[in-house]
């Protein structure tokens, strides 16, 4: 195998510093780097031997033998589960890499509830109240990006230390109920989890429909417990912690094996040879390159457009060289770009789909001329400069005023990034106002063989029947 | 975009339509709504039908039967519990169209436009008994009650019984010297009706300014209106004070037939102005008899200059043509100041007044304050001068209270603004229609003039609004007018300062040039009494020197709204495009309520036209 770079920001806080240097021998599990603010140890996810330390990044030459074993934590004996949480260095691994142990040092038992502001709540009765006593664990399950299929396929492997990972997240935070939030579409997974949690009455389940964005933090409160929270608000205002699933079968192996968080679960999926299937790859060491990862995937096929890291929404474009890191969740190989020919572009940007750059590049890649920039009118900046959150996710707020200024600005083709509610509303004026719209993530779409997103054609309510 | 409750409750009568894809079964509430502002753009283009469509008020709370795509008007089919609607809106529109001139008196109010932005007020319906608490207006208890049809009371503070004693708080005699002729001679003096201008004077007013290049004096006789000029710069008026007299106090001396006029360029011919200039035969280019120009058979003592290069578009530059352009005005001061008092032909004594009791109004005026030639001097010890004012630039563009007579007495010494059309020159205060009619107003009290700069930078321009908000706010103003001169960039603070005066209560009247060309570029929910100062033909600034100002016409429109906002009329939202009619509606309305005429000027129309509006703008 190549080389393994650990980068030393793989996590919400500051960069971490590097413990070890060039030439030091490290196992699986060794301690490599150590948290400066907020941020999570990291681990060599190999043996062999520290190549380079860099700036950003600590470089290690694998050993020709990897065997499985590795170096536990180092806690002590009566260190106590969260405790061992932190020392694994686990961290968010849907995607937003918040360290575990600082989002699960919490009591939810002792946590009030939250102000709820009426204008985003105006069904809510005035005496409501959420079903639990103390708090809830939410399991995300949503797997939102389309075309990654790594976390329901854990689910459907590795049910029992998923579900033990979300007993210890409600020891610690001493909740007194979990769900998990999970599209109604993945039938054999919620089959396993039924059967899972047959006898686990604290446990349940909320079937979610197939529609963008179902996993975003606040969308996953809201339909499990029926809360909107504001954008500053987080789901302890709903006496609620959310973690990913893959993030609790870590906290479970940080406790039951003392074993670091060293490796991801990760879909490998596109423009491939063989296919364009999902290849789900389960414990990649942390590190290891894209490039290795296609070709274990099969390797592109032919030309290709660009390679994204992360989900088609929410994901950046990277190269062969780029590491996988703790947040890492796929890596997407996509056809190539329609050519606009220097057309007259306008973008719609929003929480839901890239930032305003990432907007801009998918722009430049096809060929396009910004001439006019809309922001959906829900995405707001909570601090100047912050990524945009929205204020009711997959709640459409209308988007006809954008459009007319697209149409004023003389804009050919528009490139959306919004959510599946959002993208109907503006196609139902786009088209007839004759703009070509585009959304961000259609190559990925056409890529991996999915619907685009365009008209919604089923209803953002589903049963919570198991009626399959 | 959907609304929020507030703005559901404002549009309760308009339509109903889906912003969004909703499903049935759900509850409209206004989250599902979108914003009825955009639907006349939306049913122009096609997008949106609204017929059949049920209003705001009727949908809310009703429960949804269908499953309705973005943009769906909510029609009775496809809803359960739809409300019963409450008064018919349009239907009093109509009403009020037909019946408001049969009924007597009623006055009302008004209207007006901006571009694209034009409202007329409407009346309430039938059967409506409106109670004014005249008590509450200062002086007596009585309570009027009007009763019946189609009502559009806008003078609430009416009643003869309620109110306290006129004061005069100042007063501000002007006396005429009349000229009939200007001649150059060995000094500068008057003898009779003839002015004489030292030959050899340029020589001093290049000499005063390093800046200054070169300068050409011209008196131009009414016969001389053909002649070409450079862009022109300034119109002043030639005034002077008596002895140690105040600005807006005691006399000032002023000579009629005659006003000073700046022209100039720079070095390499670049005329001074920035949104166009107004360069060509003065007589094709002058909107003669606005407040800021000269009047036709005026003697006009034009000074034209011209700049180092390049500095036409830096603060100094403008700064030394007006600096040095004085040397002449003060020489003639002087002379002014001598002359004998058998030569006065008219005296003309302006009061202050206030009106205790009466609704409270300001004005506030923004001037421009970015830099270059967009700056004033204020408050000068002459009238118009230079001496002894300072720049709004170096005063920081914040608020600068004075009083309405310190305006009429030429406390502005203009350096101008963009667009020639709609820039307010050193003459528009000297005879600033807005001061006259609201000072002569005997419903109103007004209180002071406010000057505030238009800074260049945003952050800047909400600095000043602020500052001009709380400045109101201690006024305890009833009501507020803010002008502005120019179009553009200063329309941001412009609007900003309508929302910081707006939202302390106070109603205000916001008077531009907007029409076509000059659309505010900006808005919020405090413009709803806009006043449009266009008087072109096509609502466009057409280089024709003051041909948008605001005139007496705007200033009796800004009033009777003004009132019909303090008495709690509503005034009917501006039309989407600019409609030039809403204007003479609205005058008409004024001509109907009050019983009087309203003379109307004319325009770019009346004039030769030029090869520079040929070509351009027609």
């Amino acid at each position: 195998m190549g080389n393994v770079q650990m980068l030393l920001r793989q996590h919400v806080g500051a960069p971490c510093a590097a413990i070890v240097k060039a030439g030091d021998d490290v196992k699986k599990g060794t301690l490599i780097a150590t948290p400066t603010g907020l941020g999570a140890n990291i681990f060599s996810s190999v043996y062999g031997k520290v190549a380079e330390v860099t700036e950003d990044r600590i470089i290690i030459e694998p050993a020709e033998e990897q065997p499985d074993e590795f170096v536990p934590i180092d806690v002590p004996e009566d260190a106590s589960k969260l405790d061992m949480v932190k020392a694994a260095g686990v961290v968010g691994l849907g995607g937003a890499g918040f360290p575990t142990g600082i989002k699960l040092n919490i009591n939810l038992a002792e946590t009030p509830m939250g102000e709820l502001d009426p204008e985003i709540n105006p069904e809510l009765p005035a005496d409501f109240k959420l079903g639990c006593e103390k708090g809830y664990i939410l399991i995300n399950a949503a797997e939102c990006e389309p075309g990654l299929e790594h976390n329901i396929r854990q689910i459907e492997e590795q049910c029992d230390k998923v579900i033990r990972g979300v007993k210890y997240c409600m020891e610690i935070t001493n909740a007194d109920k979990a769900i998990f939030a999970i599209k109604k579409k993945n039938q054999k997974a919620i089959k396993t989890l039924q059967k899972a949690l047959e006898n686990e009455p604290a446990i349940s389940m909320h079937l979610l429909p197939d529609i963008y964005p179902m996993g975003e933090e606040r969308a996953v409160v809201r339909e499990c417990l029926g809360v909107n929270l504001t954008t500053m608000q987080l789901p302890s205002a709903a006496k609620s912690v959310v973690v990913n699933l893959e993030t609790a079968a870590k906290v479970a192996e940080a406790i039951d094996e003392k074993k670091p968080c060293i490796t991801k679960n990760l879909t490998v999926r596109g423009k491939l040879n063989g296919g364009n299937g999902a290849h789900v790859f389960m414990d990649v060491p942390v590190g290891t390159s894209v490039g290795e990862l296609i070709e274990r995937a099969g390797g592109i096929d032919g030309k290709y457009g660009e390679i994204v890291m992360g989900g088609a929404f929410t994901g950046k474009s990277t190269d062969f060289d780029a590491p996988i890191t703790k947040t890492t969740g796929g890596i997407l190989v996509t056809v190539e770009f329609p050519d606009l020919h220097g057309a007259n572009v306008g973008l719609l940007v929003c929480a839901c789909g890239g930032n305003e750059e990432r907007m801009r590049e998918i722009c430049e890649k096809m060929n396009g001329k910004v001439v006019s920039v809309a922001r959906c009118k829900q995405a707001i900046e909570n601090k100047p400069g912050a990524p945009l959150k929205c204020l009711r996710p997959g709640n459409c707020p209308g988007q006809v005023k954008n459009n007319m200024q697209f149409k004023k600005d003389k804009c050919e083709y528009i490139i959306i990034g919004n959510c599946s509610d959002c993208s109907n509303t503006v196609m139902a004026s786009g088209p007839k106002m004759g703009l070509k719209v585009f959304h961000q993530t259609d190559h990925v779409m056409r890529s991996v063989g999915h619907a685009l997103y365009r008209t919604l054609k089923v209803s953002k309510q589903v049963s919570q029947d198991i009626d399959f | 975009m959907s609304i929020t409750a507030e703005t559901a409750k404002a549009h309760a009568h308009d339509p109903a339509v889906l912003c969004c894809r909703a499903e049935a079964g759900i509850t409209i509430e206004p989250a599902n709504l979108e914003d009825p502002a955009i639907f006349d753009d939306l049913v122009d283009s096609g997008l949106l039908n609204l017929d059949g469509c049920l209003t705001i008020e009727e949908v809310l709370g009703a429960k949804l039967t269908k499953t309705c795509d973005s943009l769906a008007p909510l029609t009775a089919d496809v809803l359960d519990g739809v409300k019963a609607p409450s008064v018919s809106a349009p239907a009093v529109e109509e009403e009020v169209a037909q019946e408001a001139p049969a009924a007597a008196a009623p006055a009302a109010a008004v209207p007006v436009a901006a571009g694209g932005m034009l409202k007329i007020h409407i009346g309430e319906g039938k059967d409506i008994d409106l109670e004014i608490p005249v008590g509450a207006l200062g002086g007596g208890a009585a309570v009027a009650a009007v009763p019946a049809a189609a009502v559009a009371v806008a003078d609430a503070a009416a009643p003869a019984a309620a109110v306290g004693e006129e004061k005069i708080v100042g007063t501000l005699t002007r006396k005429h010297f009349n000229i009939t002729e200007v001649k150059r001679g060995p000094e500068t003096k008057i003898e009779g009706t003839t002015l004489y201008i030292r030959e050899g004077i340029e020589a001093d007013v290049i000499a005063d300014q390093e800046l200054v290049k070169d300068f050409k004096l011209e008196i131009i006789t009414p016969e001389l209106y053909h002649t070409y000029s450079e862009t022109v710069m300034d119109v002043q008026p030639i005034a002077t004070k008596e002895g140690d007299d105040e600005l807006g106090s005691g006399v000032t001396r002023v000579l009629d037939g005659v006003v000073m006029m700046l022209t100039g360029v720079d070095e390499g011919g670049v005329q001074i102005g920035e949104f166009g200039s107004s360069e060509g035969y003065l007589d094709e280019n002058i909107m003669w008899g606005r407040p800021g120009c000269p009047d036709k058979g005026e003697i006009f003592i034009k000074g034209n200059i011209v700049i180092q290069e390049k500095t036409n578009m830096e603060r100094r530059g403008p700064m030394a043509a007006h600096t040095a352009f004085d040397i002449i005005t003060q020489e003639i001061r002087e002379v002014m100041k001598k002359l004998d008092e058998s030569l006065v032909v008219d005296t003309q004594e302006l009061k202050s007044i206030r009106r205790p009791g009466k609704k409270k109004v300001v004005i506030v005026k923004e001037i421009m304050g970015q830099g270059a030639m967009h700056d004033n001097f204020i408050l000068p010890v002459e009238p118009v001068g230079i001496l002894g004012a300072r720049a709004n630039v170096d005063l920081g563009n914040v608020p600068v209270c004075v009083s309405p007579l310190e305006v009429l007495d030429g406390c502005i010494h203009a350096l101008t603004c963009i667009g020639p059309a709609s820039k307010e020159m050193s003459r528009h205060y000297w005879r600033e229609p807005l001061v006259l009619e609201a000072l002569h107003d005997e419903e109103v009290d007004l209180c002071g003039v406010v000057f505030v700069g238009s800074p260049q930078i945003n952050a800047e321009k909400f600095y000043v609004s602020r500052r001009v908000g709380h400045t109101v706010e201690m006024m305890d103003a009833d009501g507020a007018f803010v002008t502005t001169e120019g179009f553009g960039n200063n329309h941001i603070d412009f609007a900003s300062h309508i929302e910081q005066i707006g939202m302390r209560g106070v109603p205000t009247v916001g008077m531009s040039y907007c029409a076509v060309q000059g659309a505010l570029v900006v808005g919020n929910k405090y413009m709803q009494y806009m006043v449009d100062n266009n008087k072109s033909e096509a609502g466009i600034e057409n280089e024709i020197l003051g041909n948008n100002t605001l005139c007496q016409e705007d200033a009796i429109r800004a009033l009777a709204m003004l009132k019909a906002a303090m008495a709690g009329e509503d005034v009917k939202a501006a039309e989407k495009k600019w409609n030039p009619n809403v204007k003479s509606t609205n005058v008409e309305l004024i001509e109907g309520a009050c019983g009087t005429k309203i003379d109307l000027v004319g325009n770019e129309q009346e004039l030769p036209m030029s090869e520079k509006r040929r070509l351009k703008y027609s």
